[in-house]
């Protein structure tokens, strides 16, 4: 989840008539987790959702509908202008489709300004953007630019001076040598044109979804900002701008309008929608007795618009408020304008009988024995490494499942077999005294059409004395108490235990499990003193699930 | 009452009676043990407070070398009194005689006006008929002897003198039996043992402490009428996301965050009604183009949520709390609070009445009983459930409040497509985490480390 920095005093001039106290009680309500406190710092996380969260305006805007400071939907105030054009070529219909804008004029812009703009850019990009992929915007310095722009495309060989630089670069170099170059020029593809966006004068603008212009830098002397954003569908587009716009508006900019034309491209409307949700849906969902002026008033607390008729309420959402698809997204507005914690827990009575799985049951029970046996429960990940499973104990690795881009060289590939952990276990333990006597129940995996998940029971014993008669009384005991099933062993030879000291386990003619004494030089390769003797079978759903 | 003892404690009870302060040499030589037992016995017995052993220090003198010179030809001054008793001497004669003592003995004598001294001879005037540190020298003689039994004023003359006496001072032991010795009982049984001794420690034999906690979770949520149903933990990407209602290009689909099998996908992964109705959901609520292929990727379930899911589309109940239970895998880094798999358990009530703050009960009721009473909820966002809330409880021990199960209603997007009509309230979280707080663990990969050492001594109820 997103992380950004605010500040309360900021934040305070910004909210109106309100204590820091209240705002870092508050914020939490918001949906805004507190993750961590420095005097006037605070560091928030907030839900890739609200993608309004993303700066302190937005921020305030919440805020200031919770405490009741400033209720209501936040109107978008536009200012219809025909100085501002871009017509869109046909050309980028393949590549990146779809471009809006917006101009804002007359704010203030300071270093903490900025710094807001800039993180919103960065979590729009990589949250609602999905990494500039669906949109991506681009905020310039208006006054230095000569409209009419044009959107269209142009070649790898396009060279202009990119933000950042100060010198003429070509698109080729910029993909290869810049940090957005290299993450994002993948989005582009193999294609030889690139999108472009080029003002009267064809001096370029911005390369989206790549870089801006060096021309166009917004500093702290810019008064009129000009945003676009660039995308693969018109709504994509629009909803990344409405966030941009709102914000802008709340930074106390004069919004005016850009004229889009061109192929399948059109002007923004940013407008409202209304929906519709029953009171009913609401107060079933909620579990209250809200009366329409309640849900009203509560919605509003949530900055929407609301009206109530007949049963229903006829709700008003700006166009920022895209999270919003359908009407359980408006009980969660009347929730949170109700507020979360004026809703009082309630248990009602179950009228349900609660069972646990058989199969828990029957590992239970299994527990319960092998520790009459004198044996400890150990617990191992199920997602291990091949030097556990495989190379430590001579086991074939053939037919391995493994995972992708694992973080952790521990964890790589899927166990198919529970024993060598625990021998893994002994040999973390060669300091505690003995006799060590351990056993796991769990899942093990194989590749099956596409994937078989079974559960395996194995044990093991290592002390001065361990040997095989008393691993085969063992699971002979443990099998007969907990299944009431008797087994017999058959000589067999396997990698992992000693020649002549390793059987098959055999239930009716049916293989089922392994057992012996573990080869010394295993034991040797894990440092072990003692001998160790151990068993693994595999509990068929026959077992378990009667 | 009478007491049980050891044959070694009985020995030297017996002979403190009859000799009531004894060294633990003396105390060997009547009780023929040897001195290891004699050692332990009296730490025995002062251990029950039997027996009191009083420390001293003593001073041991034994005589040097001008000492044991003076014990066999006298002090010097005697021996200058003793020429002179056949009449004066020339004073280069006696000096002759005398040696190295001549002028010591002299100043001593005409001090004490022993001798008179003229021009050229040196007569006797009065002899005195015993010197000081004669006794002492006689007393000490060629053994050692304790300082306490010689007379302090008559060593005094000797101590002054150089090498004449060695003063070693010798620690001593000395065992006597308490009040409570003198008047117990000894009992005549023969083989007792100090019960009160410490004994080895024995290891005992049980079920994993994490399993412990599961265990006890399981049972709360049967007790409050949820059934328990199981899942593989290997999943495709449509029961884990898709039905989910998580966009095929979310970042939590990604590579970094998720397991994907390598190479691994499912043939058969819904009915074709689910599969096209989920499809649907997807391209009209995200806008993008949805991916059979996508979907078909094989995962390790990234929660147990895609288990109950996958009941519900398949029973679609009117009326039922179910759970599931088990482990599930993210591609973190392992460290002290994370670990790449680890245990969840997540629930779904279904029924018209169903509601949020029914949930937030259930939730409120499972913490009371594992003892948990200071709790609220908090909003949150999950792509699946609306509204949605975490439950933040508070912690004692750390002193802060620490966020634990999620909770939410089931989207419509995530019910309708898998014809699911009623509410469906879902709950879950990880239990690593509350089993870390009962076992006040500060790192959690102790849970998989299976440490004998920690297995062994982990107390069970807490």
């Amino acid at each position: 989840m997103p992380v950004i920095e605010l500040s309360y005093s900021r934040l305070q001039k910004l909210i109106g008539k309100v204590t820091k106290k209240q705002i870092s009680d508050s914020l939490p309500f918001l949906g805004l987790d507190i993750e961590s406190e420095d005097k006037d710092l605070v560091r928030i996380e907030y839900s890739p959702n609200r993608p309004d969260y993303s700066t302190d305006y937005g921020i305030a805007l919440g805020m200031q509908g919770l405490l009741g400071i400033k209720t209501g939907i936040v109107k978008l105030n536009v200012k219809k202008s025909n100085s501002y054009q871009i017509s869109v070529n046909s050309s980028v219909t393949k590549i990146r489709p779809f471009v809006t804008g917006i101009i804002a004029k007359n704010g203030k812009i300071d270093d903490k300004t900025i710094k807001q703009l800039m993180t919103m850019q960065e979590d729009l990009h990589f949250g609602i953007g999905r990494k500039r992929k669906k949109s991506s915007i681009g905020i310039h310095d208006l006054d230095k630019i000569s409209f009419p722009l044009v959107y269209t495309t142009t070649t790898r060989n396009h060279t202009f001076i990119p933000l950042n630089s100060e010198k003429d670069t070509t698109i080729s170099e910029i993909l290869v040598n810049t940090d957005v170059g290299k993450d994002y020029g993948s989005i582009l593809g193999q294609s030889s044109q690139v999108p472009i966006i080029l003002d009267e004068n064809q001096n370029t603008v911005s390369f989206p979804p790549i870089i801006n212009a060096a021309v166009t830098t917004v500093t702290t002397k810019t008064k009129n900002l000009f945003v676009e954003v660039t995308g693969i569908t018109k709504e994509d587009a629009e909803d990344m701008l409405a966030v941009v716009a709102t914000i802008l508006q709340s930074a106390g900019f004069i919004l005016e309008s850009v004229k889009i034309t061109g192929t399948k491209n059109s002007s923004p409307k940013l407008e409202q929608r209304k929906m519709t949700v029953s009171t009913s849906l609401i107060n079933q969902t909620l579990g209250l007795n809200l009366n329409s002026s309640k849900i009203v008033s509560s919605l509003k607390k949530s900055r929407l618009d609301a009206i109530s008729k007949g049963t229903n309420i006829i709700c008003t959402i700006p166009a920022y408020r895209f999270d919003i698809f359908g009407p359980l997204d408006l009980v969660e507005e009347v929730a949170l304008g109700y507020g979360i914690q004026n809703l009082e827990p309630i248990l009602s009575p179950s009228q349900t009988i609660g069972k646990i799985n058989p199969v828990s049951i029957k590992l239970k029970s299994l527990d319960h024995t092998m520790i009459g046996l004198g044996f400890l429960e150990a617990l191992n990940s199920s997602l291990t490494s091949k030097r556990v499973l495989y190379d430590m104990t001579n086991r074939d690795s053939t037919k391995i499942i493994s995972v992708l881009d694992s973080k952790s060289r521990e964890h790589t590939i899927l166990r198919d077999s529970i024993l060598p952990g625990l021998l893994e276990n002994l040999s973390k333990n060669i300091h505690e005294s003995y006799p060590q006597k351990m056993f796991e129940t769990g899942t093990v995996f194989a590749t099956e059409n596409p994937i078989s998940e079974k559960i395996n029971f194995s044990g093991i014993s290592a002390h001065k004395d361990a040997n095989f008669t008393e691993i085969k009384s063992i699971i002979q005991s443990a099998l007969n108490i907990g299944f009431g099933i008797k087994v017999e062993t058959k000589t067999a030879t396997n990698s992992t235990f000693e020649d002549g000291h390793c059987a098959t386990i055999i239930l009716n003619n049916i293989p089922i499990g392994i057992i012996g004494k573990i080869n010394s030089k295993i034991i040797e390769n894990y440092k072990i003193r003692v001998p160790v003797v151990g068993f693994e079978i595999s509990l068929s759903d026959s077992l378990l699930k009667n | 009452m009478s007491q049980v003892f050891h044959e070694i404690e009985k020995k030297i009870i017996a002979s403190l009676r009859d000799n009531p302060k004894q060294s633990p040499e003396s105390l060997e030589k009547s009780t023929q043990l040897s001195p290891d037992q004699i050692r332990r016995g009296i730490e025995w017995l002062k251990l029950k407070n039997l027996a009191i052993v009083t420390e001293s220090k003593s001073s041991i003198l034994s005589l040097g070398k001008n000492g044991v010179e003076s014990f066999t030809k006298g002090l010097p001054e005697r021996r200058l009194l003793d020429l002179l008793k056949t009449g004066p001497k020339k004073l280069s004669d006696l000096q002759k005689e005398l040696g190295f003592v001549f002028g010591p003995s002299m100043g001593l004598a005409r001090k004490n006006n022993w001798i008179e001294v003229s021009l050229d001879e040196i007569s006797i005037k009065n002899s005195p008929s015993e010197l000081l540190g004669e006794k002492t020298l006689k007393l000490i003689g060629n053994e050692k002897l304790s300082k306490d039994k010689i007379d302090s004023i008559d060593l005094s003359g000797l101590l002054k003198r150089p090498d004449f006496i060695i003063e070693d001072i010798i620690k001593t032991k000395e065992i006597s039996l308490s009040d409570l010795a003198k008047s117990i009982k000894i009992s005549d049984s023969v083989g007792g043992i100090d019960v009160e001794a410490n004994v080895p420690e024995i290891f005992v034999a049980r079920t994993h402490p994490l399993k412990d906690t599961i265990d006890e979770i399981r049972e709360i949520f049967v007790t409050l009428g949820f059934s328990e149903i199981l899942g593989n933990m290997t999943q495709s990407s449509f029961w884990n996301f898709d039905a989910l209602f998580t966009p095929q290009d979310h970042p939590a689909r990604e590579l970094q965050d998720t397991f994907y099998l390598d190479g691994i996908n499912a043939k058969k992964i819904g009915t074709p009604e689910q599969i096209r109705k989920v499809s649907e959901s997807h391209k009209k609520n995200w806008r993008y183009q949805w991916d059979i292929n996508e979907a078909r990727k094989m995962v390790l379930r990234t929660h147990t949520t895609c288990v109950t899911i996958k009941h519900l589309a398949e029973n679609k109940p009117d009326e039922a709390r179910i759970f599931s239970l088990g482990r599930v895998f993210r591609n973190e880094k392992v460290s002290y609070k994370h670990l790449v798999e680890f245990n969840q358990i997540e629930g779904v009530v279904v029924g018209k009445d169903a509601s949020l703050r029914n949930l937030m009960g259930i939730q409120r009721e499972f913490y009371k009983r594992i003892g948990i009473t200071k709790v609220k909820f908090w909003p949150t966002f999950f792509p699946y459930t609306e509204p949605s809330l975490q439950t933040m409880v508070y912690n004692e021990k750390l002193g802060k409040w620490i966020e634990l199960f999620g909770m939410g209603i089931f989207r419509p997007e995530v019910t309708k497509p898998l014809g699911i009509t009623q509410p469906v309230l879902a709950w879950g979280g990880g239990i690593e985490r509350i089993a870390m707080l009962k076992y006040d663990l500060g790192d959690v990969r102790e849970f998989y480390n299976n440490n004998l050492g920690w297995l062994r001594s982990a107390t069970k109820c807490q």
